[in-house]
C-alpha cells in the first residue's frame, strides 16, 4: 500500500516536473532565438546585416538545439536548420529581401513550436 | 509532457471504456484494465524506438503514464469496490440451479457455442453436470459441478439439435434423426414451437437436456432411433 502510493505520488512529480520544465524550456529557448532573429531583421530591413550576424545566430540556435532533440520532434529542429541555412546564405550574398522572407519564415517557426506544447483542446485532440 | 500525459490518459480511458463494453469474450484471463496496459505499453515502446525523429523521451513519458494510471486504478481498486465492478466488471453467473441465464449470456456478447466451448475447456461436456457457472471478471470460465451429477460412462458427446430457436443440421445429420423425431420430443414435453427452445442437446445414451426461454430446464432420456450412434 505504501509502496504503491509512493509510486503513484513519484511517478505524478515526475511526470508534473517533466511537464513543466519542457513547457519553460522549449519557451525560453524559442524566446531567446527569437529575440536573436528579431534583431537580425532588423539589421536586414536595414541592408546592414553580416554573415558574421547570420553567423551569431546560428552558433546560438547550434548550442541550443543538442538539448532541444530531447524535447521536440526532430522534424521541427530540421525545419529551423533548413530556413536558417538559407537566411545564412541570403545575407552573406546580400539578397535581404530574400534573406527577410526567410527570417519570417523562422519567427514564424519559433512562436508555433512553443504553442503545440500548450494544453489547449486542439493540441490534445 | 503535459500533452503526451493528457493525450495517453484519454487514449487508456477510452480503450479500457470499449474493452469493458465488449464484455468478456475479448478479454480472456486478463483484467480489462490489464489488457488495455498490454495493448498500449508495447506500442509505446515501439513507435519512439523505430522512428528516430521522435525523442525517447515521448515514449518514456507515455510508458511512466501507463505506469501512474495502472498504479492508480490498483489503488482505488483495492480501498473502492463499487470502482473495481466499474473497472474490472463483476463475475457473471450464467448456469444456475435454473438452468443457463440466457440474459447473462447476452450481456456479456456469448452465445451457446461459447458457453458449450468453455464448459468443454473445463472439462464439463453435458450441461446439466453443473449447478453453478460462472465467467469471472477476467473472462476465465468456471464450474461448480451438480452434487447429484449423473456418473454415467460417456458413450458419446452431447450435441446440440436447437440452439437459439433453430435446428442444427449439421448435427441432426450426425444422430441419423429428424427434425420430426425431436418435434414430437417437444410435443410431449409440451414445447408449443421450436423458436422458444434456447437449448436442446442429445448424448448418445438418449438423454436429453432442454431448456425453453424463461423456464427451467429439463433432463430426460428418449429412446433413440435405430442405428443412431456417434
Amino acid at each position: 500500500m505504501v509502496k504503491t502510493l509512493a509510486s503513484i505520488l513519484a511517478s505524478f512529480a515526475l511526470l508534473v516536473s517533466a511537464a513543466i520544465f519542457e513547457h519553460w524550456y522549449v519557451g525560453s529557448t524559442f524566446e531567446t532565438f527569437g529575440a536573436a532573429l528579431e534583431t537580425l531583421e532588423a539589421k536586414v530591413r536595414d541592408e546592414a546585416a553580416t554573415r558574421e550576424d547570420a553567423e551569431a545566430v546560428r552558433t546560438l540556435w547550434e548550442a541550443d538545439k543538442k538539448n532541444l532533440h530531447a524535447v521536440i520532434p526532430h522534424n521541427d529542429i530540421s525545419q529551423v536548420d533548413y530556413w536558417l541555412g538559407e537566411a545564412v546564405s541570403c545575407i552573406e550574398t546580400q539578397t535581404y529581401p530574400d534573406a527577410l522572407s526567410r527570417l519570417e519564415v523562422l519567427e514564424t517557426i519559433c512562436r508555433q513550436i512553443p504553442l503545440t506544447y500548450r494544453i489547449t483542446f486542439e493540441n490534445i485532440f | 509532457m503535459g500533452l503526451i500525459f493528457l493525450r495517453t490518459a484519454i487514449i487508456f480511458i477510452s480503450l479500457l471504456a470499449v474493452m469493458r463494453l465488449m464484455g468478456k469474450r475479448q478479454i480472456g484471463e486478463m483484467q480489462p484494465f490489464e489488457f488495455v496496459i498490454t495493448l498500449l505499453i508495447a506500442e509505446l515502446a515501439c513507435i519512439p524506438m523505430a522512428d528516430i525523429s521522435i525523442p525517447l523521451l515521448y515514449g518514456i513519458a507515455s510508458i511512466v503514464t501507463i505506469f501512474f494510471l495502472h498504479q492508480l486504478l490498483l489503488l482505488f481498486d483495492l480501498k473502492w469496490k463499487p470502482f473495481k465492478t466499474l473497472v474490472g466488471g463483476k463475475p457473471s453467473i450464467v448456469i444456475n440451479k435454473d438452468g443457463i441465464d440466457i440474459s447473462q449470456l447476452k450481456k456479456n456478447h456469448l452465445d451457446l457455442s461459447d458457453l458449450i466451448e468453455s464448459m468443454r475447456s473445463a472439462g464439463y461436456f453435458s450441461l446439466d453436470e453443473v449447478a453453478y457457472a460462472l465467467y469471472e471478471s477476467s473472462g476465465q470460465f468456471t464450474a461448480m459441478p451438480r452434487e447429484d451429477s449423473p456418473k454415467e460412462n460417456k458413450v458419446s458427446l452431447p450435441v446440440v439439435i436447437i440452439d437459439d430457436g433453430k435446428f442444427d443440421e449439421k448435427n441432426l445429420a450426425l444422430t441419423k434423426t429428424g427434425r420430426a423425431y425431436f418435434q414430437d420430443i417437444l410435443q410431449a414435453q409440451k414445447v408449443r414451437s421450436v423458436r422458444s427452445v434456447f437449448v436442446l442437446t442429445l448424448d448418445g445414451t438418449g438423454k436429453v437436456y432442454l431448456q425453453c426461454r424463461g423456464e427451467r430446464y429439463r433432463s430426460f432420456r428418449v429412446r433413440l432411433p435405430e442405428g443412431s450412434s456417434w
